[in-house]
C-alpha cells in the first residue's frame, strides 16, 4: 500500500481534476497550497513513481519602463508627424516638438527616427520639418500595443508578423525578452490506477497539542516528519564561572584532606602581612610599585597584638631570642600599622599562629584574593587569588613538608609524579619549589612551600615547626581551562563564559 | 627578584663544563643557586638568569654565581680564602654627613686586567647592587674609580649645591652638583635622596679633586675606569654600615676573581673618635647543633656526612663534638643569620631529589566557614535560575561605584598608590560591576542574566583594619522586555527555596526608578534592593535595554538563615 501524506493526496486530487496534469502555477492557484509544499509534495510522488514533471523553457517578452510610457503615449516619431500635420505638414522644429508636448529627452530620437523611417524631410539649415507622407502604423508601435494589452507574453503566441518588431523595440531598449522555467505535472500510469482506486490520506499535524492528547485525536492522526539535522535556537543555561568552580573543588578537597579554612579582610595590617613573616621594613616588597597602601585611613590598630609586636621588633632589630642575627635596623611600629591590601594570604597564616585557637596538631588553608600593583600580563593581574597554608606539629620535618606537596600534586592537580628544586622565601628556610609532572601537560610549578623561619614562629609564640606551604592553581586552571591568558579569569566576554564547556 | 645577564660562553668556561646550550642542563645547575634561566639569546650568547633569593647578592653576577656552584659541582670544594693585603691609604669622613649618608667603605684592587666584556659585567653588578641590595642607591651606592689618576687620602665631605663642579661621567661640560641634579639623567633619576639637605656629599682626593658626587654620579675625569685600568679604587656609600661593608666585599671578591688583589683602606670617623679597616673579609662562625638538623631535615646526617656536604656547599667546617659542627660562613654569605640559612644548604647539597617524603597522618578535621556552605547553595539557587555567574575584580573606581550609578559619593576604601585609573579603591556594591559586565557584551545575544556573589569591604573604625569584608549576591536582566516583575519573580524563588520570608517595602534609590524599587525585609530585617535601573544609569554604562537588578548582603541573610534554623 502506497502511504500518502495530507499534502501528496491533495496534490494528486488537484492534478485528477486537471484531467491527469498540470502546469505548477495552475496548480498552485487552484489548491492554495504554497508553492515549496506543492513542489516538496511532488517530488515525493516522484519518487514513487505516481507522478511525472517536465520542466520546459520558455520565453516572455516583457516591456521595459521606457517601453511601457511610449505604449501609452505613442512612439516619439509619431507623436512628431501627428503634431507635424496639425501644423499644415511644414514647421520650424522646435514649433513641431512644442506642439507634440515632447519632453526634452526624446526630442533628438523623435527627429532621428522620423527621419530614418522617411516620414519627414529635414531643411537642416533652416531647421525645418516637413511631412513626406502620412503613414501606417508600423509593427512596432503594434507590438507596443500588443505587450500593452498583455504583458509578459510567451513568445510562441506572437503574430507571425510581429516577429521582426522585438530586435528593433529590444534594441531600443523598450523591451525585454526574459526566459522562465515551467514545470508540467503530470500523472503516470500509475498514478492514474492509484486514483481510480482512491485514495485516503490520514491527516498529519506539525504540533501536539492538549486537546489532541486529551481528546484521542491523536490516533487518526499523523505528525508531520522533521528534518532533525536542521539547526535550532542556542540555549543559554545558567553556570557557575568556571574559575569559581575550580575554587570550590579544590576547597573540597582541601576539606577532605583535614584542613580548615581561614579568612580575614582584603585590607590586611602591614605587621601581618610583611613584619610577622620577618620582611624587613625597608624590603622591596613593600614599595609603593610592590604592595597597595590605603589612602585613608592609613594605619589600623595593633594594640590587640603589643606582645607579638615587640617580640617581632627585636627579632628585626636583633634576632631577639631565636638566635637569629636579625636584620640590624631601628624597627618602627608606625611602618607596622600601616593599611594595605594583602598581598599573599600568607598573612592569614601568620594571623593564625598568633591566634589562641591554635590547633596543635593544626592544618589550615586559606583561599585569598590577593593584590599588587604589577602590570597585568598574560601570567600575573594585579588582583588574583591565593590558595595557601600551614601545617603545624612538633617534630614536622622537610619530609612532611615534601609529603605535603607531594600529596598536594597528586590529590589536587592530579599528577603522576612530582620534582623538588631548592626556592627562596623570606619567611620560610628551608624553602622548596614543587614541579608536578601530569600526563597531557608536562611539567608544572605547581607550588611553594617552606618551613617557617623561627624568626616568624618564636615571636608569635609558636614553638612546633610550621610547614607553609601555596599551591600555583592559576597556572593549574589555565590548563584545564585550554587558556594561555589569565586574565580570562576575569572575564568580561560572557559568550565565553557561555560557550565555555565546564571543566 | 633580579634577572641577570652573563656571557654564556664565559660561563661555560669558568664551570669548566659543556653545557651543550640546554636550558633544562643549566637549570638543574642553576637550581643549587635558587636560579633559573629566563632567556636565552644564542645569537648574543646571553644567558638572563632569574635569582630568586633576594637576600644573596653575591650570586648576582658570574663570579660570584661560579663561587656559589663551583662546591656543588665539585669543582672546588669548602671555604674559598680571600684575603686582603697591608692597609695603602686612608678616607676621612665629615661629620656633616651624619643625617645624610653617614658612611663609606673603600677598597684598593691592584693588578686586573679587565676587557671590555668584564667591564659591563661590573656595571651590570653595580646596577644590580644598586637597584635591589641598595633600595636604588638609597641604602647604598656604589663608584668604580681608576686608582693611578688619584691622590690619596680621600675626604668623604660635602659641598653646597654650588660650590664644586666638575665634569659627570658620560658628559664634556663642568656642571656645578645642582646642574647635575636638574639635567645628568642620573640626578634626575636619584636626586630625590640627597635635595632635600643644605649640602649634598663629595669625595674629594688630597688634592680636593672631586671624584664624584654619591650616589648620583661620579667624576668623569678620576670616576672612569677602561679597560687599559689596572688598579681600581671601589668606594661604597650609604645609609646602612653593614649594608655598605656587604656591599664593599661582593664588588671586590669580583675583582679579586678577576686575578686582582686587594688591599685595605683606613676610614676615619674623627667625630667618633672611630677608625675601620676596609673591607674585612673575615669569616663568621656559627655553630650547628646536628640534632637541630635532624630536627629540620629529618635526615640522620653524622658528623662526617655533615662536614662533606657543608663543604660541598662552600663552607669551611671544624668539627667541636660528636654532635656539633663548627660552621665557618664567608663574609659575601650575608643571608646567613641563623643556623636554619645553612642548614637548608645541607639539604641542597644532600639533594632535595634523594629525601624521602612522607605524608604524617595527623589527626585534625577539615572545616570550612558555616556560610561557605549556604553560599555554595545560593550559587547553586541562582545558576538552577538560570543566571550566568561572572567574577570581577574587587577593585574599581568612585566614578563606576558612584557617578555611574547616580548615587552621592560616600567614603569607600581609596588607594594611595593606584596603578590603573580604573582601579583606585575597594568596591562596597556588587551592581556597578555586574552592569559594566553587560555594557561589555552588548553584542552579546538576550536575554542576559548574571550574577556574581562576591565580597565588597566597608569602612568599620571600630576593626583593626578599619574595615569588614561582607558577602554579597548580586543578579542583573537585560532584555527588550525585563522588567520588575520578572526580578522580583526571581527574588521570590531564590528566597522561598533558601525558606525566608520577606517583603518589599518602598524606597527612593537614585540607582532605580522611582516607584519601581523596594527594599528586601528578610524576617523583618533590611537586606537589599530590588528594582528597576533608572534609564539614566542605563544611558551611563551605554545600555540599549531595561534592567532589573537586585542585590542581598548574604552575610545577613545567613545569619537569619542560621539563627532560624536553631
Amino acid at each position: 500500500m502506497v502511504e500518502l501524506r495530507e499534502q501528496e493526496r491533495q496534490l494528486m486530487l488537484a492534478l485528477k481534476d486537471a484531467g491527469g496534469a498540470s502546469k505548477e502555477e495552475h496548480i498552485i492557484q487552484y489548491s492554495k497550497l504554497p508553492s515549496a509544499a506543492i513542489m516538496r509534495a511532488a517530488m515525493a510522488l516522484r519518487e514513487k513513481n505516481l507522478i511525472t514533471i517536465r520542466e520546459t523553457k520558455q520565453t516572455f517578452l516583457a516591456l521595459e519602463e521606457e517601453g511601457r510610457y511610449h505604449a501609452e503615449k505613442g512612439l516619439p516619431e509619431r507623436r512628431l508627424i501627428t503634431a507635424l500635420e496639425k501644423l499644415g505638414g511644414k514647421a520650424a522644429c522646435d514649433k513641431v516638438y512644442e506642439a507634440a508636448k515632447l519632453e526634452k529627452q526624446f526630442t533628438s530620437i523623435a527627429l532621428g527616427w522620423a527621419q530614418r523611417k522617411k516620414w519627414t524631410i529635414l531643411d537642416s539649415k533652416a531647421k525645418m520639418l516637413q511631412l513626406a507622407e502620412k503613414p501606417e502604423k508600423g509593427s512596432d508601435e503594434k507590438l507596443l500595443e500588443l505587450l500593452k494589452q498583455k504583458s509578459n507574453m510567451p513568445t510562441e503566441e506572437l503574430p507571425p508578423e510581429l516577429h521582426d518588431a522585438v530586435p528593433i523595440l529590444k534594441s531600443r531598449k523598450l523591451l525585454d525578452i526574459e526566459e522562465k522555467t515551467s514545470r508540467v505535472i503530470e500523472l503516470t500510469e500509475a498514478g492514474k490506477n492509484l486514483l481510480k482506486k482512491g485514495i485516503k490520506a490520514i491527516p498529519e499535524v506539525t504540533q501536539l497539542t492538549q486537546e489532541l492528547i486529551v481528546s484521542g485525536k491523536w490516533r487518526n492522526i499523523r505528525f508531520q516528519k522533521y528534518n532533525i539535522q536542521a539547526p535550532v535556537a542556542k540555549t543559554w543555561l545558567g553556570k557557575k564561572h568556571p574559575y569559581l568552580q575550580f575554587l570550590e573543588e579544590v576547597r573540597e578537597k582541601l576539606v577532605t584532606l583535614g584542613f580548615k579554612e581561614m579568612t580575614g579582610t582584603a585590607v590586611e595590617l602591614a605587621f601581618f602581612n610583611f613584619d610577622a613573616l620577618y620582611t624587613p621594613q625597608d624590603h622591596p616588597a613593600r614599595e609603593t610599585s610592590s604592595i597597595y597602601y590605603v589612602k585613608s585611613p592609613k594605619e589600623g590598630s595593633l594594640d590587640s597584638y603589643k606582645k607579638a609586636l615587640r617580640n617581632v621588633k627585636k627579632t628585626h632589630e636583633n634576632g631577639w631570642r631565636t638566635a637569629s642575627s636579625g636584620w640590624q635596623y631601628r624597627y618602627s611600629i608606625k611602618e607596622a600599622k600601616k593599611l594595605i591590601l594583602r598581598g599573599h594570604g600568607t598573612c592569614l597564616s601568620a594571623r593564625t599562629l598568633l591566634s589562641r585557637d591554635l590547633e596543635l596538631p593544626g592544618k589550615y588553608f586559606s583561599i585569598a584574593r590577593c593584590y599588587r600593583p604589577e602590570i597585568g600580563d598574560k601570567m600575573h593581574l594585579t588582583e588574583f587569588n591565593q590558595v595557601e597554608g600551614i601545617v603545624v606539629d612538633k617534630d614536622l620535618t622537610l619530609r612532611d613538608l615534601l609529603g605535603v606537596l607531594e600529596k598536594f600534586a597528586l590529590e589536587i592537580a592530579g599528577a603522576e609524579k612530582v620534582k623538588f628544586r631548592p626556592d627562596y622565601f623570606p619567611f620560610t628556610e628551608p624553602s622548596v619549589e614543587l614541579a608536578a609532572y601530569k600526563k597531557g601537560y608536562g611539567w608544572i610549578e605547581f607550588g611553594g612551600s617552606g618551613i617557617f623561619r623561627p624568626e616568624v614562629t618564636l615571636p608569635l609564640g609558636v614553638k612546633a615547626p610550621v610547614i607553609a606551604w601555596g599551591l600555583g592553581i592559576d597556572r593549574l586552571f589555565m590548563m584545564r581551562a585550554n587558556i594561555d591568558d589569565i586574565q580570562a579569569v576575569f572575564s568580561h566576554d560572557l559568550g565565553w563564559l557561555r560557550k565555555k564547556e565546564v571543566i | 627578584m633580579p634577572t641577570i645577564d652573563i656571557d654564556y660562553y664565559e660561563f661555560e668556561q669558568m664551570l669548566k663544563l659543556q653545557l651543550d646550550k640546554d636550558i633544562e642542563k643549566i637549570n638543574e645547575i642553576l637550581a643549587f643557586v635558587k636560579g633559573e634561566v629566563k632567556l636565552f639569546s644564542e645569537e648574543e650568547g646571553i644567558l638572563s638568569i632569574e635569582i630568586k633569593d633576594t637576600n644573596r647578592p653575591d650570586t648576582w653576577c658570574i663570579e660570584g654565581l661560579v663561587r656559589a656552584l663551583q662546591g656543588f659541582l665539585g669543582i672546588a670544594e669548602g671555604l674559598p680564602s680571600y684575603d686582603v693585603g697591608k692597609q695603602l691609604g686612608e678616607v676621612f669622613v665629615d661629620q656633616r654627613l651624619d643625617n645624610i649618608r653617614p658612611f663609606i667603605g673603600c677598597a684598593l684592587v691592584k693588578g686586573v686586567s679587565l676587557s671590555d666584556k668584564i667591564i659591563r659585567s661590573l656595571m651590570h653588578l653595580q646596577d644590580k647592587l644598586d637597584q635591589t641590595y641598595g633600595r636604588n642607591r638609597q641604602k647604598t651606592s656604589i663608584g668604580l674609580y681608576n686608582l693611578d689618576l688619584i691622590k690619596l687620602p680621600l675626604h668623604y665631605g660635602v659641598a653646597t649645591p654650588e660650590e664644586v663642579s666638575f665634569v659627570p661621567l658620560g658628559f664634556t661640560e663642568k656642571m656645578t652638583l645642582k646642574e647635575m641634579l636638574a639635567a645628568h639623567p642620573k640626578g634626575l633619576e636619584y636626586g630625590h635622596i640627597v635635595s632635600k639637605y643644605p649640602v649634598y656629599p663629595v669625595l674629594f682626593d688630597s688634592e680636593g679633586k672631586p671624584l664624584s658626587f654619591p650616589p648620583i654620579i661620579n667624576s668623569n675625569d678620576l670616576g672612569r675606569v677602561t679597560s687599559a685600568t689596572k688598579n681600581v679604587l671601589v668606594e661604597v656609600t650609604g645609609t646602612n654600615y653593614n649594608a655598605v661593608c656587604n656591599t664593599l666585599n661582593i664588588v671586590t671578591l669580583s675583582l679579586v676573581d678577576r686575578g686582582g688583589k686587594a688591599f685595605s683602606m683606613k676610614v676615619h670617623y674623627p667625630h667618633r673618635k672611630i677608625s675601620v679597616s676596609t673591607p674585612n673579609f673575615n669569616v663568621k662562625e656559627m655553630r650547628v647543633n646536628l640534632r637541630y638538623v635532624k630536627r629540620i631535615l629529618g635526615l640522620k646526617l653524622d658528623v662526617k656526612q655533615t662536614a662533606e656536604l657543608l663543604s660541598k656547599a662552600g663552607y669551611g667546617v671544624t668539627i667541636h663534638t660528636e654532635d656539633e659542627v663548627c660552621v665557618r660562613v664567608p663574609c659575601y654569605r650575608i643571608d646567613v643569620m641563623h643556623p636554619v640559612d645553612i642548614i637548608e644548604d645541607i639539604a641542597i647539597a644532600y639533594d632535595y631529589n634523594k629525601i624521602k617524603p612522607q605524608w604524617r597522618r595527623l589527626p585534625t578535621t577539615g572545616w570550612q566557614r558555616p556560610e561557605e556552605h549556604w553560599i555554595h547553595i545560593a550559587r547553586e539557587l541562582m545558576v538552577g535560575l538560570g543566571f550566568q555567574e561572572v567574577l570581577s575584580y574587587t577593585l574599581t573606581s568612585p566614578e563606576k561605584l558612584f557617578t555611574k550609578m547616580n548615587l552621592k559619593r560616600e567614603k569607600v576604601v581609596e588607594i594611595s598608590n593606584p596603578k590603573f585609573v580604573t582601579m583606585t579603591c575597594l568596591r562596597n556594591q556588587l551592581l556597578p560591576g555586574l552592569l559594566e559586565f553587560v555594557s561589555n557584551n552588548l553584542h552579546v545575544e538576550c536575554p542576559q542574566r548574571v550574577f556574581e556573589l562576591g565580597k565588597v569591604t566597608l569602612l568599620d573604625a571600630k576593626s583593626e583594619t578599619r574595615t569588614r569584608d561582607e558577602e554579597k549576591l548580586a543578579a542583573v536582566v537585560y532584555h527588550a522586555n525585563a522588567g520588575f516583575s520578572e526580578g522580583k519573580s526571581v527574588l521570590d524563588a531564590f528566597l522561598a527555596n533558601l525558606g525566608l520570608n520577606y517583603q518589599l517595602t518602598e524606597t527612593v534609590h537614585p540607582s532605580f526608578i522611582e516607584g519601581r524599587v523596594g527594599i528586601v525585609n528578610v524576617e523583618n530585617v533590611a537586606t537589599g534592593v530590588l528594582g528597576e535601573v533608572a534609564p539614566s544609569v542605563l544611558e551611563c554604562w551605554k545600555l540599549e535595554n531595561p534592567v532589573v537588578a537586585f542585590e542581598l548582603g548574604m552575610e545577613k541573610i545567613l545569619r537569619i538563615k542560621l539563627s532560624s534554623r536553631v
